[in-house]
């Protein structure tokens, strides 16, 4: 199979996915108990009140003719309006995803700036106290929930000693990324210990390999060994993980977003769920799936192009 | 097997600790946890109250060391539900393979293009919130990752030789695959669980913390931390210890994981 | 808007010294306040739609106000009617016929002055059964004419003291008909979804920018009509923006770090902490919140079982059982009040016999027997998950009734599941709090009290006599009459007692030091066009 095939081939297999998962978030979504209408109307909702906003927003329909509709919208790019902020959901989410692709993005940034170079340290001083000290560190990382790292980063470096600000995006990029920066290092602590911990042991491994030995015997420089051949390992092994790691990252990612008052679809999505707002729980459920559909094959695709061997 | 090293040694100190205080709590508490006590509303740390008081003046020792036992709860359970269905699942897909293996493909596309988190708060929403949905919750999403593990292992297994002679020897494929794949394929997935345990007690404070897990008046170190974080700068305490003694339970387990991977030196 | 002159500034002062004292609001008419800037006001939740008539939520409601204004404004305390977009206004005809004469020189945020066919346009709109869910509000309007250029003429079915209330409420906010009929849409469905966009009113600000859910941008608006008591045009401010800042304590981080001027719904167990800041100014505004458990008082509960609380004396026994000052002192630390009706004190027509049901323990006890629970019996009780002050209530009142032997189960839900459970009517008790909308006691009396409204908040109480008096109240103009029918109404409440009293609070906002001039009336409307900075 040429590459160009396999690449069509992997897209249309994704087409059946996405169907199946619209038809299960829809059904997930009206298996909530409760509604939007009621949700909106709350103390004050008589039953008068509750029926003529159902008739309004149109979910007095049956199920079925409500599910034909938002299949029909999909295929043709119609995502329905939101029920509470009666706007299309498009436009909402539009607003939202380059915040959380931006937080995601950023997260793995930090992660991967940290623990790389902490990787080869620990490896190349494995067992010895610079080893100890880097994966007790990351250990305590991996260990901890990120709404109280979150809490501790937010008080500490946005509160006390003021070095950014305590939540929000800002409106230029330069605003962004120094709004995002303790978001990210916390969405991103423990993706950086599962990278270090890997890596560590994939150098571990590559140095003890036979091939390196060899390298070395031909009179490489011990430096130059490490760079060309365990660079390339260590950055199969850090793709790969990047891919499988990035629907947690997106879960984390909801977390981050309410402590930190980050603008994201990750509180959007709770938000939606804690609304019965459908059309945007739906809506927001395929593009996160898209968006980590498609990670998975980059993924796919970078191990190919790092590591010829994984072809197919 | 080589001499049981250091961090597993401090991993199962820990998990030691944290199952005294689970089955005795009563030994350990140095007040009734949900007691109010009038005069020490927001007490801070001191020799009579060494974690401090909440907004009740209930003592936060006492409360972290009583929520220790529903905190390990989720961490077994949360656990050994997903654990157990995902073996068998990986078991009896990584044997026959073919149909069932492409089903079971699509089913784990379909589990982990949701984001985790999110598929357990809209499950538990569903449900109601409270421990035994969030297990329920946890199972549905949670088996993936341990039918994925079994699955590959599985597949490297029934090409052994040992299969093979088991086939000739006439066994029944149930013998086959639980009395002798099993056992020899299970050492990942073991390792795997050991370390979810700590990814359990996380998800269970993370919905404790949004009000979905455990229920009041029952302390969970995620609802003391939540409880807590109003107070964050005024009494810290709230919310900064029953932190630190996640932060310390999640250490035992992943330090016992990695100890049991270097054991029975499991490739992670 | 004219909304504070010296005198009412007193006495919404006096009304906070009751609950705690707070720093003086402003420097009053101590030199011109200064002009211009822009205000960062951080919010718990964001707006979800600015319609008046399709509105529904208080975060809607409450910053509404500055766009669309009304034809009589609330006062101050809440309690009664001023002139608004109508100067004065005349009853006659036995109170079944209104005159209003409109304020000259109103302009719309467009420019474009207000006119009579705008007002019944908008009159017609908020009263039409298919909009919204407060037409029954303004439902006893017959029929809406325009007699001179600036009169408008409201002719009513029967006597409504409850007209000029509603008058004053954000449903009846006044649009302009043009603008609105001339937005795109096939239908009134396309319409005000197109109009909320981008909305036209007579209030002091526009809303120019809104991106949902993170933040939304409030400019001055030019045409604005009224003036400040220096003579100075009002708003001062060119600008708020609305952040939405959902974790009450990255709020209160960003106000202390000096990213935002100011935010609302402040934890009460902070505001000791925020009075202490000399960067900040805490206040404490007099509301219409009341918080209660409502208990179910069918003979059996959803799920068939008995249920004790069907018994009044159990319900008694509860509320004597519950120390509200040591909840007070517990959830507000100290802020609040106990209830004296199940309406707030500064809900007009409230009794204010004192605290309901002083803490007893004997009593509850001696009742429970009397009721044949002299053993206690399980309870459950409902909230809404992750909510706090809830959580606190709950918890200091299950250790409180395990005094008298009942042994309560809290289940905390997520919102629609929560509603769903209680609109099904399968619950037995649940955390509640409510706000009024009007300046008016029927609006929470028809959901506490008149059963066939909401079966009284759905515990399923009815009481022929109460809702009699309710009715009966609705078309009463002699105010003395109206007075004495809510005093009967609400001492059978009491004694029926189908809620547990527990208190009232304040709304608590928080302010940078140098932001002055913020007003929330006890409707919980915030008026930002005095503020200066």
């Amino acid at each position: 199979m040429s590459r160009g095939t396999w690449l069509i081939s992997r897209l249309l297999q994704m087409l059946p996915t996405f169907l199946l998962i619209g038809i299960a978030v829809f059904v997930l979504a009206r298996l909530l108990p409760g509604n939007a209408v009621e949700a909106m109307l709350g103390e004050r909702g008589t039953d008068e009140a509750v029926a003529r906003l159902t008739a309004r927003l149109g979910l007095d329909k049956s199920i079925f003719a409500q599910l034909m509709a938002f299949l029909e919208g999909v295929m043709s790019g119609r995502l329905g309006d939101s029920l509470a902020f009666r706007i299309p959901v498009t436009r909402l989410i539009g607003e939202r995803l380059p915040v959380t692709m931006m937080l995601t993005g950023l997260a793995v940034a930090f992660a991967l700036t940290a623990a790389v170079p902490l990787a080869f340290v620990a490896a190349l001083n494995a067992n010895r106290w610079p080893d100890l000290l880097i994966r007790g560190v990351f250990q305590v990382g991996l260990s901890s929930p990120i709404f109280y790292v979150g809490l501790v980063l937010l008080t500490v470096f946005a509160a006390w000693l003021r070095l950014f600000p305590v939540g929000g995006y800002g409106d230029t990029l330069g605003e962004h990324i120094y709004h995002l920066f303790l978001p990210a290092m916390t969405l991103g602590l423990s993706f950086a210990a599962i990278v270090m911990r890997n890596l560590r042991a994939s150098i571990l491994g590559v140095i003890h390999a036979e091939y390196v030995d060899f390298a070395r015997a031909k009179g490489l420089r011990g430096s130059v060994v490490l760079l060309r051949h365990v660079m390339r390992n260590a950055l199969i092994a850090t793709v790969t993980l990047v891919g499988l790691e990035i629907g947690s990252l997106l879960g984390g990612a909801v977390i981050t977003e309410t402590v930190f008052a980050v603008p994201g679809v990750g509180r959007l999505m709770v938000d939606s769920i804690f609304a019965r707002d459908y059309p945007v729980i739906q809506a927001l459920t395929l593009v996160l799936a898209v968006f980590v559909s498609l990670a998975f094959l980059v993924t796919d695709i970078v191990q190919m192009w790092l590591d010829p061997r994984v072809g197919r | 097997m080589k001499r049981p090293p250091a961090p597993l040694l401090g991993g199962l100190t820990i998990l030691g600790a944290m199952v005294a205080f689970a089955v005795a709590p009563g030994l350990f508490v140095p007040y009734d946890p949900l007691a109010f006590d009038f005069t020490a509303l927001l007490a801070p740390p001191s020799w009579a109250h060494p974690f401090g008081a909440d907004q009740f003046g209930r003592d936060l020792l006492s409360r972290s060391i009583a929520a220790t036992a529903i905190d390990l709860q989720i961490a077994l359970f949360a656990t050994i539900f997903p654990g157990t269905l995902g073996t068998l699942i990986g078991l009896l897909v990584g044997w026959y393979g073919g149909i069932a293996d492409a089903i079971f493909g699509r089913l784990v596309d379909l589990v982990v293009t949701f984001p985790f988190l999110v598929l357990v708060i809209a499950i538990v929403a569903i449900l109601g919130p409270g421990l035994a949905n969030m297990y329920i919750a946890v199972t549905i999403v949670g088996w993936v990752s341990y039918a994925r593990l079994m699955r590959s292992e599985v597949m490297v297994q029934k090409n052994g030789e040992y299969v093979a002679a088991c086939k000739v020897l006439g066994y029944s494929t149930p013998r086959i695959l639980f009395r002798h794949i099993l056992p020899n394929a299970i050492r990942p997935v073991l390792v795997y669980a050991v370390t979810a345990m700590a990814l359990a007690i996380l998800l269970g404070s993370s919905l404790g913390y949004l009000g979905l897990g455990a229920q009041p008046p029952e302390a969970e170190w995620g609802v003391l931390i939540a409880d807590g974080k109003n107070f964050f700068t005024t009494a810290p305490w709230i919310a900064l210890f029953p932190g630190t003694v996640i932060v310390i339970a999640g250490l035992g387990f992943s330090l016992t994981g990695d100890g049991l991977a270097d054991l029975l030196e499991v490739k992670r | 808007m004219q909304r504070t002159n010296g005198l009412t500034r007193r006495a919404v002062m006096a009304m906070g010294a009751g609950l705690a004292s707070f720093a003086t609001l402003s420097a009053g008419g101590a030199g011109a306040a200064t002009r211009g800037g822009k205000l960062i006001y951080a919010r718990y939740a964001d707006s979800l739609l600015l319609d008046p008539v399709w509105t529904d939520a208080n975060v809607d409601i409450w910053v509404s106000s500055s766009i669309y204004e009304t034809l009589l404004f609330p006062t101050d305390d809440g309690r009664d009617v001023k002139p608004g977009l109508a100067s004065k206004w005349e009853l006659s005809d036995a109170g079944k016929t209104i005159t209003l004469t409109l304020r000259d020189g109103v302009k719309f945020s467009d420019g474009a002055a207000m006119k009579a066919a705008d007002v019944k346009f908008s009159l017609d709109r908020a009263r039409n059964p298919k909009n919204g869910a407060w037409a029954d509000m303004v439902g006893s309007i017959d029929s809406i004419e325009i007699k001179e250029p600036s009169t408008v003429v409201l002719k009513l079915k029967h006597p409504d003291p409850t007209l000029l209330p509603a008058l004053a409420m954000f449903n009846t906010g006044i649009l302009p008909e043009g603008p609105y009929m001339a937005t795109p849409g096939k239908d009134d469905e396309e319409r005000y979804k197109a109009f909320a966009e981008h909305p036209i009113g007579t209030g002091p600000f526009m809303m120019t920018a809104w991106q949902r859910g993170q933040k939304m941008t409030f400019k001055r608006n030019p045409h604005y009509w009224a003036t400040a008591a220096d003579g100075q045009k009002l708003p001062l401010l060119d600008e708020i923006e609305f952040q939405i800042i959902p974790e009450d304590s990255t709020r209160l981080l960003k106000l202390k770090a000096g990213e935002i001027d100011g935010t609302e719904f402040v934890p009460f167990s902070r505001v000791k902490e925020l009075q202490a800041d000399s960067n900040l100014r805490m206040e404490l505004w007099p509301s219409t919140k009341v918080v209660y458990v409502v208990l179910m008082c069918k003979d059996k509960l959803w799920n068939g079982s008995d249920n004790p609380l069907s018994n009044k004396k159990v319900r008694q026994a509860l509320n004597y059982a519950v120390n509200k000052e040591a909840v007070i002192a517990i959830t507000t630390l100290g802020l609040g009040k106990p209830l004296q009706s199940f309406m707030s004190s500064a809900t007009p027509l409230n009794i204010m016999g004192g605290p309901l049901y002083p803490y007893n323990l004997a009593k509850a006890k001696a009742l429970m027997a009397e009721a044949g629970f002299a053993s206690g019996f399980e309870a459950s009780v409902m909230m809404t998950a992750g909510n706090q002050d809830s959580t606190n209530n709950l918890t200091a009142i299950q250790q409180m009734w395990s005094q008298i032997g009942v042994r309560l189960k809290i289940e905390q839900l997520d919102n629609p599941t929560n509603t769903k459970r209680y609109r099904a009517e399968d619950f037995q008790m649940r955390h509640g709090g409510w706000t009024d909308d009007i300046a008016d006691p029927s609006e929470i009396t028809s959901y506490f009290a008149h059963f066939p409204n909401v079966h009284s908040l759905h515990s399923g109480w009815k009481n022929d006599k109460v809702s009699a008096l309710y009715l009966a109240s609705q078309e009463e103009v002699d105010p003395a009459k109206r007075k004495a029918q809510y005093k009967e109404l609400q001492e059978i409440y009491i004694e029926e007692a189908p809620i547990l009293f527990l208190f009232e609070t304040p709304y608590p906002v928080v302010w940078r030091k140098n932001v002055t001039g913020f007003v929330q009336i006890p409707l919980g409307n915030n008026f930002f066009e005095k503020i200066s900075k």
